[in-house]
């Protein structure tokens, strides 16, 4: 079970919500790299191993969906999480996996990383 | 004795005595007295004198006193001339009768007497003085028929010149009413001559439909002697009739009586035309008007209205008699008529279009609000006319006009949210992930982990109330099966906290497994709303019941799942029951947004499900009951019937 832990490339563009959101996933047992841009998260994304992508939605630059967009045309299989403040659900957010919002809380956050890591699949299918 | 006015007399005699003893008998009367001694000389005399009376002896030696006689009538000039004959000699009748048929006027036998003779003289020159006076007045008098005759001639000249000159045709008839003269116009009109028309020939260029009437009309005023008026149309030289009004008026003697009947005949072929195009218009205007799909009206220069079209009569239930001049007021709404009344005329004396709006009565007794755009009439020449103004229902506009601004308002207070949302959600997750690692530090101490737990607390109700107010959140794109038992309890379970603090009893009832395809948590934030009104409205406690089952929807026979949620708590004031779905509108003052039932309302519409709620207030208590119907094939789990729980 514990062979390896799941790495999380969390982004977002404000320092503080990362740093804390990185720590609660620390906790929660995940390996976290963070990128505080789309852009630098498309620099990390391919060059090394990577579980699931938890993106803010709206950042300086490209947005949440851009980057999920492009990392999907690369890796489909790569699951992505997009998460924001603004609960208003973007036009093009089917591109991700799941959208959540951030007031959900640490613990609904940690339980759906999990559950789309661990078969999230099968619930989205009716 | 002076006369002013002295006629002659002659006196033939051949013995002067004679003429002597004459002159000193007649020279009492003081006339002109003329003495001639022979018939030749008497001859003389006559010829240079105008003489009223001669007086001579029968017996004169060269020419006697019948020669004499015989000479004088002859003469024309005094076969008027009074003879007084004088006779010596005893005159027998057959002598008498001699001196008459000569033109003897008088005899006097001898001897003469006197006062006879001045008596008799005086007769004949009094008689010739009043013939001369009859002359002269006779002269007199001719004198002025011949001016007056002349007066005359020149103003029938000046009547005829000006019956030519004016535009009509005229004539002039006997009393009788025979036509004996026309003005030139007539001839140049129909072509005709005085032979052809005069009596009644003028009947055959009136046209023949009209013919009968006319002439029983004229014919009436011929008899009663009152004034004539028609109009009809007379035929013209070239074969077309035109219209004509016709007069006639009767001229009167002195005494009374009708001498001559004055006519005229007014071409009024254009008025009578521009009439008729008045007429066509006004109908194209009504058929126009009836087929249009506005309210029309038309008043006239008084400001009272004149016509409304066929729609207006249909929309108002009236008659046009109703509506006429100030009558379409009665259907104005009371609170609209003052002020719609002063709009009306205050553009009305300016002559500038308007618009206003006002509530009509609709004949179903609705009032409506109606957009009224007036504008002044203005025919040629400038001539003011009036107002036309054309109404529409505007109500529905209105409305949506209303509803378009609520919506606008939604939209900012989204894009106001969307905002909102993003500064407080973004540090609002950074907060809670503090604490969320702070509550779980090794390091605490018992008071430490007490307060961040209750930080924790508050910080997920901050969260709570933006997802609710500031969200139209989904968390997915596609639906997935949600079991609204779960759901429910889920919410009772968030909820139970404040069941247990108000005391109250708690009863669910799930007939059903209930599981439908959508969005968890848009419908937890449904029944979120629902059961936290329940809770708030009953501070004293009472009693919560939950149930779930299948049903039927009576409406549209739809199956699906009916989720109830009733209280006994303080119900809902009968005044708000229309309003308690509209956005922001609440009864909680300050602590509601006004937001959770028109949200819950949108969420469950997407489902094409509905929400509706009945309030019973009964002397033993309120019932209030919010009804979730979601349509839908359900697949049903295990059937749960589950006890009544007693929380508290």
């Amino acid at each position: 079970m514990l062979q390896d832990k799941k790495v999380i490339l969390c982004v977002d563009d404000e320092e503080n919500p990362l740093l804390l959101r990185k720590l609660v996933l620390e906790k929660a047992g995940y390996d976290v790299i963070t990128a505080s841009s789309a852009e630098q998260a498309l620099g990390v994304v391919f060059s090394r191993r990577i579980d699931i992508v938890l993106s803010d939605q709206l950042m300086p630059g490209s947005t949440g969906t851009e980057l999920a967009r492009q990392i999907k045309a690369r890796r489909p299989d790569l699951p992505i999480i997009l998460f924001s403040g603004v609960n208003e659900i973007p036009a093009d957010a089917e591109c991700a996996d799941l959208f959540l919002s951030k007031v959900e809380g640490p613990a609904t956050l940690c339980e759906k990383i999990s559950m789309v890591l661990g078969g999230a699949i099968t619930t989205r299918e009716p | 004795m002076n006369n002013p006015n002295p006629i002659s007399i002659l006196m033939v005699d051949d013995q002067p005595g004679k003429l002597l003893s004459y002159e000193a008998i007649l020279s009492e009367l003081g006339e002109n007295l003329l003495k001639a001694s022979s018939g030749r000389e008497a001859l003389e005399q006559l010829l240079k004198t105008d003489v009223a009376v001669v007086l001579m002896d029968v017996s004169m030696p060269d020419l006697d006193g019948f020669q004499l006689a015989d000479m004088i009538r002859e003469h024309p000039r005094f076969q008027k001339t009074a003879i007084i004959f004088i006779s010596a000699v005893h005159l027998t009748d057959v002598d008498r009768v001699k001196g008459y048929q000569r033109g003897a006027v008088d005899y006097i036998s001898v001897p003469v007497i006197p006062e006879l003779l001045r008596a008799k003289v005086s007769v004949f020159a009094e008689l010739h003085r009043k013939t001369q006076q009859l002359e002269r007045l006779n002269r007199d008098l001719e004198l002025r028929v011949a001016q007056r005759t002349e007066e005359l001639r020149a103003s029938e000249s000046q009547f005829r010149t000006l019956a030519n000159s004016i535009p009509q045709l005229a004539w002039i008839a006997d009393s009788d009413g025979s036509v004996f003269w026309y003005n030139q116009r007539w001839y140049d009109y129909t072509g005709t001559s005085l032979e052809e028309m005069q009596g009644k020939g003028w009947h055959r260029v009136v046209d023949p439909k009209h013919v009968s009437r006319v002439v029983a009309g004229i014919e009436r005023s011929w008899d009663s002697g009152s004034s004539w008026e028609d109009t009809f149309p007379l035929l013209g030289q070239h074969g077309g009739y035109r219209w004509f009004l016709s007069r006639a008026i009767p001229i009167h003697e002195a005494d009374g009586r009708i001498v001559r009947w004055f006519g005229t005949n007014t071409d009024i072929t254009e008025q009578k035309l521009a009439q008729q195009r008045v007429y066509e218009s006004e109908q194209r205007f009504r058929t126009m008007a009836d087929k249009a799909p506005v309210l029309i009206w038309v008043s006239g220069v008084d400001k009272l209205c004149t016509y409304f079209n066929k729609p207006w009569l249909e929309f108002t239930g009236r008659t046009m008699e109703q509506e006429l001049g100030n009558g379409w007021s009665e259907g104005v709404h009371p609170d609209d008529l003052e002020r719609s009344l002063e709009i009306y005329r205050t553009a009305f004396d300016e002559r500038r279009p308007f618009s206003m709006e006002y509530r009509l009565r609709r004949a179903d007794g609705e009032y409506r609000w109606m957009l009224d755009n007036g504008v002044p009439l203005i025919g040629p020449e400038n001539a003011f006319s009036g107002y036309i103004g054309s109404c529409m229902d505007m109500t529905e506009r209105k409305l949506t006009e209303e509803a378009l601004i609520k919506s606008e308002k939604l939209a900012a207070m989204g894009r106001l949210a969307g905002i909102i949302a993003h500064e407080i959600n973004n540090p609002l997750e950074a907060i809670s992930n503090a604490f969320y690692i702070l509550r779980r530090h090794p390091s605490l101490d018992q008071e430490a982990r007490y307060c961040a737990d209750l930080a924790e607390q508050e910080l997920s109700r901050v969260a709570h109330i933006t997802k609710q107010t500031l969200s139209f959140y989904r968390e997915s794109q596609q639906p997935v099966p949600v079991s609204l038992s779960d759901v429910l309890d889920n919410v009772l379970e968030l909820q139970s906290r404040r069941i247990k603090a108000n005391g109250i009893t708690l009863e669910k009832q799930y007939r059903n497994g209930a599981v439908i395809q959508g969005f968890p948590v848009e419908l937890k934030q449904v029944f979120l709303n629902l059961i936290g009104n329940s809770i708030q409205a009953m501070p004293e406690g009472g009693r919560l019941r939950v149930t779930v089952e299948e049903g039927t929807e009576e409406s549209t026979r739809r199956q699906g799942i009916r989720v109830s949620i009733s209280d006994t708590g303080t119900g809902i004031d009968p005044r708000y029951t229309k309003r308690i779905f509209e956005p922001f509108f609440t009864t909680k003052d300050t602590k509601g947004t006004g937001l959770g039932l028109w949200i819950s309302r949108g969420i469950i519409q997407k489902y094409e499900g509905t929400i509706q709620f009945r309030s019973l207030r009964l002397s033993t208590g309120n019932v209030t009951c919010f009804s979730v119907f979601i349509p839908g094939l359900t697949s049903p789990r295990s059937v749960e019937l589950s006890a009544s729980l007693t929380a508290g």
